[in-house]
């Protein structure tokens, strides 16, 4: 993802900001990290430069 | 549901283009503005998002519940977020938000347990996912904003058109293709 996502997407849940921490980067491009809530202190993965924002509950049941 | 699957040409991982794709992209393409921004619910290969980015200039965002929808759109070159419908997108960010839903009525007793049944099912009315897309989909938009939302003859349009109408959209047909087993409109939604 690109840094300039967090314009326009927030936590699932409660819809608060989101605190990007960045862990793998390649070129501006955020290929590994987290997202975590700045409210609820819910933890987004970014895996393979894909910001997994679906909510806890459907992260489970939704890997078929 | 399988015969349907085969019938579409789908792989068992996620809902490859068919016509509808086709319909919904052109008819966006003619709604959108190099300067907007643009979210594809479901964007499963990316192609409709890939098509708007590239026919328009705007800023394309694509979202997927398919993990391997989302891999495909984003090496189709669309920015992409694994997503619930529109929920991790921040209040009137998006200018247009363009659908292709999951809409064939399921059967009761199907299961939707692989990723192509989830693309291509909206259970029994074929509204399962409409109609939350429909309630929620109004927070993300700006109030000036447009949805474009392929609908089939098989899912109930006046039913759709009626549950937007509550939601404080008016409808309008801007693009419509007929099959011997279903028509295809892509509605444009504005408040």
């Amino acid at each position: 993802m690109k840094e300039d996502l967090m314009d326009i997407i927030c936590c699932p849940l409660d819809k608060q900001t989101l605190e990007l921490s960045i862990t793998d980067e390649d070129d501006g491009d955020i290929i590994e990290g987290t997202l975590t809530c700045t409210e609820c202190g819910e933890v987004y993965p970014i895996e393979d430069g894909i910001p997994n924002l679906l909510p806890p509950d459907m992260r489970e049941d939704a890997s078929a | 549901m399988t015969d349907l699957a085969e019938r579409r040409g789908v792989e068992t991982e996620l809902y490859e283009p068919a016509e509808d794709s086709a319909l919904l992209a052109g008819a966006a393409v003619d709604g959108v503005d190099a300067e907007d921004r643009v979210l594809d619910v479901g964007t499963g290969s990316g192609y409709v998002a890939a098509r708007v980015r590239a026919e328009t200039g705007a800023h394309v965002v694509g979202s997927d519940v398919n993990p391997h929808a989302c891999r495909r759109a984003a090496e189709a070159g669309v920015e992409t977020v694994r997503a619930d419908l529109v929920s991790p997108f921040r209040a009137a960010v998006f200018d247009v938000v363009t659908f292709n839903p999951p809409y064939l009525p399921a059967d009761e007793d199907a299961a939707r347990d692989d990723w192509v049944e989830v693309a291509l099912t909206g259970g029994t009315s074929g509204r399962a996912v409409v109609d939350p897309f429909l309630d929620k989909v109004g927070r993300v938009l700006r109030p000036d904003g447009t949805v474009f939302l392929l609908v089939s003859s098989l899912t109930g349009i006046e039913a759709v058109v009626q549950r937007a109408g509550e939601r404080g959209f008016s409808s309008v047909v801007v693009a419509e293709t007929s099959f011997p087993y279903e028509t295809l409109v892509v509605l444009k939604l504005v408040r």
